[in-house]
């Protein structure tokens, strides 16, 4: 049990957890407003409306909460990795939380106790710009995703008075905004958000047998909107492709050509995710195909399996983008190794790509790894207890989406 | 008294504003859901109604507290991230315990108490449900129990932990890490000094959140008396007396032994003492030794660059020692007049200054409780500025050396620029998030007493 694998398996399940809840919040965040217009008229989807808001109330902490739980993670088994984080990125944490916690937060409470009580089209609008301050939230940690995938206005400065022998600086924060695999990441998030809320609004519905033209609409947003985010995804594969080589190698299995075969060591990813991408493949036309027939046979497997089907599909993708940077904490771009390579010399790119490692991250100053290697009874137990509580979250999800309000049909 | 181990002023305010905001939501928090289990439990025991009421309301608070809570401890633990970015390698080096074990505690916290409060009368046994209650209590405490596990190592550098300031800097950002120099070593972060330290801090929340309740309750009795409000006040004005007396004499005490033995710059620097070299002081003597012929060192017997602030006193002596002294005493009061006991001869001069003592009581017991709350937190973290993991090294030429790790090249973020019109936005959400808790929590009981 090495500090490499106890931080995969700790950051794994909290990626695995987290994703899907904010998955949903992002998700229904955008999809309230749009039916609160669908239904400005003749109010069809006015009560769906309030029970699945009460459920964006209650999950909107939770999720938070484990997020918490990434920066303890990270900060306690990649402590110099989060240090320089912080450090090089701040203005991106910054802003990520001033949006999060100061602006989002609020227009979310607001939004939801001014919910019947203001008129309809200001309150559309009220929807309309809380979604739009929550998206800053994923907009920005999507960017620290992308900065580890192709550090694009990062730049690497060699310095002899530093431990590790260079120093990295961002220049611009704006050149940030430049990472090629940035734009379909994002896009791939947002779609993929929508898509997945309504998925688990029109299998929640559709097992229950209630609110049918709110499982209808949200059949049709998740078909389109996942198919819109599929194609992303393949956007997304394609710049991982050209810009993060390890990633793509550990997807499809193959070495990109753009890794010379002199570097191929270097860039060789740890796990082979080839299973794991075919997996996504078909949990994402499974849950389309759930999705279609959930609208056509009324059944309640068929509704539960398509509600797993989903959040297993959500989870693979993200474990799949969180595990293709290993060996790396940040993947060094192809380019850039050249650079230093012909500027610095061989042994100077070599010793900057074992730095950016996720091994040098992992075992560097980590007391919690070694705790836990000489006691690996803490980790069995941590595993038991965050399954407990992630089936509690789970059921709790379940049971705050499903409640029926007063008078409901 | 700045100097090149501080970090810039406006940094440490943003971070005296925020952690002490999150202090106040996170003691409420505690104080609402303990509470409401002790309501729920003589609701189960005695079948009285009011006491359910009165466990469902402050468990409805208790979940209030905690959302804001929990939003505000993302916006304190992203500031550390943000400002303090040099503090996330030491605690992957040393610290981490705590804040790994705070991760349960915090999933016990934000699963069980939206379980306990929508479960309300759904469960066939209701002990069950108190238990699932108590579990969430536990929580809460469990997680102030980590934290101050961490905020105890940064006044009393913990047995077997060592700083290493590193041979060159890791990419000009990474100067310190601090290890412990054995795997086990980790476990000492909840090392006996650290115990007394957090039991200190665990009952100044209690105390905090219970006198603001009691406080909320008399004025709210005093405008519409209701016996769900006596029998309130009844347990909670006895048990606030009790945790006082604890607080004053006994962990007061303990804690005063460990700042002598620990850091006892920052002992001259709260006592005030104003001078250099050793002298016998026959007060500070006789509380710590029994008796009054100890000598201790003055205040200016160390060196500029590394003494705390001279207002210290202000807060120690002024805020905490007075207002805990007068808070005792006030409940102590309010106690004996709310079980009729002045009506006994001998304590009729407690009905006398009744007029005082409950009139006043809501401002009293909300001023003095939040007065010595803060005077304590500024003793503790403004004590041992410029430092963290502080540890006294014995001299034998003079004063113990105080050592740590300095706040300013240590922990600050050297990329970092704090715009004042950054600074002037967080301070504002530092204030306004409270303030909705507080709203919020004022909606939820007008409603209830519509109803």
């Amino acid at each position: 049990m090495n500090a490499v694998w106890i931080a995969t398996v700790l950051l794994a399940w909290v990626f695995g957890v987290h994703i899907p809840l904010v998955y949903t919040v992002l998700g229904i965040i955008w999809t309230l407003p749009a039916m609160e217009y669908a239904s400005r008229r003749d109010g069809r989807y006015n009560d769906a409306v309030k029970g699945i808001a009460r459920y964006l109330i209650a999950i909107y902490a939770v999720g938070g909460v484990f997020g918490t739980v990434i920066t303890v993670f990270l900060a306690g088994m990649l402590p110099v990795f989060t240090n320089l984080a912080g450090v090089l990125l701040w203005p991106v944490w910054a802003t990520a939380i001033a949006f999060g916690v100061a602006v989002a937060l609020p227009l979310m409470g607001y939004w939801y106790r001014t919910l019947g009580s203001m008129s309809p089209g200001r309150h559309v609008a009220l929807g309309f710009l809380t979604a739009g301050f929550t998206t800053v939230i994923p907009m920005m940690f999507r960017l620290v995703f992308a900065v580890v995938n192709y550090p694009a206005g990062v730049d690497v400065v060699k310095d002899p008075s530093s431990l590790v022998g260079f120093d990295l600086v961002v220049h611009n924060y704006w050149s940030l905004f430049s990472n090629p695999t940035y734009p379909p990441l994002i896009l791939a998030t947002l779609l993929g958000a929508v898509a997945f809320a309504n998925a688990l609004i029109a299998f929640v519905y559709g097992y229950r047998g209630v609110r049918p033209e709110a499982a209808s609409i949200s059949r049709r947003i998740a078909l389109s909107f996942g198919a819109a985010s599929a194609l992303s995804g393949v956007w997304y594969l394609v710049e991982l492709y050209y810009y993060a080589p390890t990633m793509a190698w550990a997807i499809l299995g193959i070495r990109p050509p753009t890794i010379p075969a002199a570097l191929a060591p270097v860039y060789e990813p740890t796990y082979s995710l080839t299973a794991a991408f075919a997996a996504i493949i078909a949990l994402g036309l499974m849950s389309a195909a759930l999705l279609i027939l959930s609208g056509r046979i009324r059944n309640r497997a068929l509704n539960a399996l398509g509600m797993l089907a989903s959040i297993a599909l959500v989870i693979d993708v993200e474990e799949v983008n969180l595990l293709a940077h290993l060996p790396y904490a940040i993947i060094p771009p192809v380019s850039a190794a050249e650079g230093l390579a012909s500027e610095y010399g061989v042994s100077f790119a070599l010793t900057v790509a074992k730095v950016l490692s996720a091994s040098t991250m992992a075992s560097t100053l980590n007391a919690l790894a070694v705790f836990v290697s000489a006691d690996p009874a803490v980790l069995y137990f941590s595993i038991a207890f965050f399954t407990l509580f992630t089936i509690m979250v789970l059921v709790g999800i379940y049971v705050v989406l499903s409640w029926r309000s007063s008078g409901s049909g | 008294m700045s100097s090149e181990l501080e970090a810039p002023l406006l940094a440490r305010w943003l971070s005296g504003v925020g952690i002490t905001a999150h202090l106040l939501l996170a003691s409420m928090f505690i104080g609402t859901i303990t509470f409401a289990v002790v309501a729920e439990y003589r609701y189960l025991r005695t079948g009285d109604a009011d006491w359910n009421a009165l466990a469902r309301t402050f468990a409805v608070i208790a979940t209030i507290f905690l959302g804001v809570g929990a939003a505000f401890g993302t916006l304190v633990e992203f500031g550390l991230v943000v400002l303090w970015s040099n503090f996330v390698t030491l605690i992957g080096s040393g610290l981490v315990l705590p804040f790994y074990f705070e991760l349960y505690a915090f999933l016990m916290e934000v699963v069980l108490v939206p379980i306990y409060v929508l479960t309300w009368g759904r469960f066939r046994n209701a002990w069950y449900h108190w238990l699932v209650g108590v579990v969430a209590a536990l929580g809460a405490l469990y997680s102030a129990f980590n934290i101050l596990a961490v905020m105890a190592s940064m006044s009393m550098r913990p047995p077997g932990l060592e700083i290493v300031q590193l041979p060159q800097s890791i990419g000009q950002v990474i100067h310190y890490a601090a290890v412990f120099t054995s795997p086990a070593g980790v476990l000492n972060m909840f090392w006996w000094g650290a115990e007394e330290f957090i039991f200190h801090g665990i009952l100044a929340a209690l105390i905090l959140s219970w006198s603001g309740i009691a406080g909320i309750t008399i004025y709210s009795h005093r405008r519409s008396p209701k016996p769900y409000k006596l029998k309130a006040l009844r347990t909670i004005l006895p048990a606030l007396t009790g945790l006082i007396a604890i607080q004053g004499f006994v962990m007061g005490h303990l804690q005063g032994e460990l700042v002598l033995q620990f850091d006892p710059l920052k002992l001259a620097a709260i006592e005030g003492m104003s001078w250099s070299g050793l002298r016998v002081d026959p007060v500070t003597s006789l509380l710590a030794y029994g008796d009054t012929t100890h000598a201790f060192w003055g205040y200016f017997s160390w060196p500029a660059s590394i003494r705390p602030p001279q207002f210290l006193p202000a807060f120690y002596l002024g805020f905490m020692v007075a207002g805990g002294v007068l808070l005792g005493a006030w409940s102590l009061g309010l106690t004996l007049y709310y079980y009729g006991l002045h009506r006994i001869r001998g304590l009729g001069w407690i009905g006398r200054i009744e007029r005082l003592l409950v009139g006043g009581a809501p401002y009293a017991l909300v001023l003095l409780a939040a007065l010595a709350s803060i005077g304590g937190a500024v003793t503790a973290e403004v004590g041992r500025q410029p430092f963290i993991l502080v540890k006294a090294v014995p001299s034998t030429t003079g004063p113990p050396d105080i050592t740590g790790i300095p706040v300013g090249p240590g922990l600050y973020n050297p990329t970092l620029t704090l715009a004042p019109w950054l600074a002037a936005l967080v301070f504002a959400v530092e204030l306004i998030m409270p303030a909705l808790a507080i709203y919020m929590v004022y909606l939820y009981v007008n409603r209830r007493a519509i109803e």
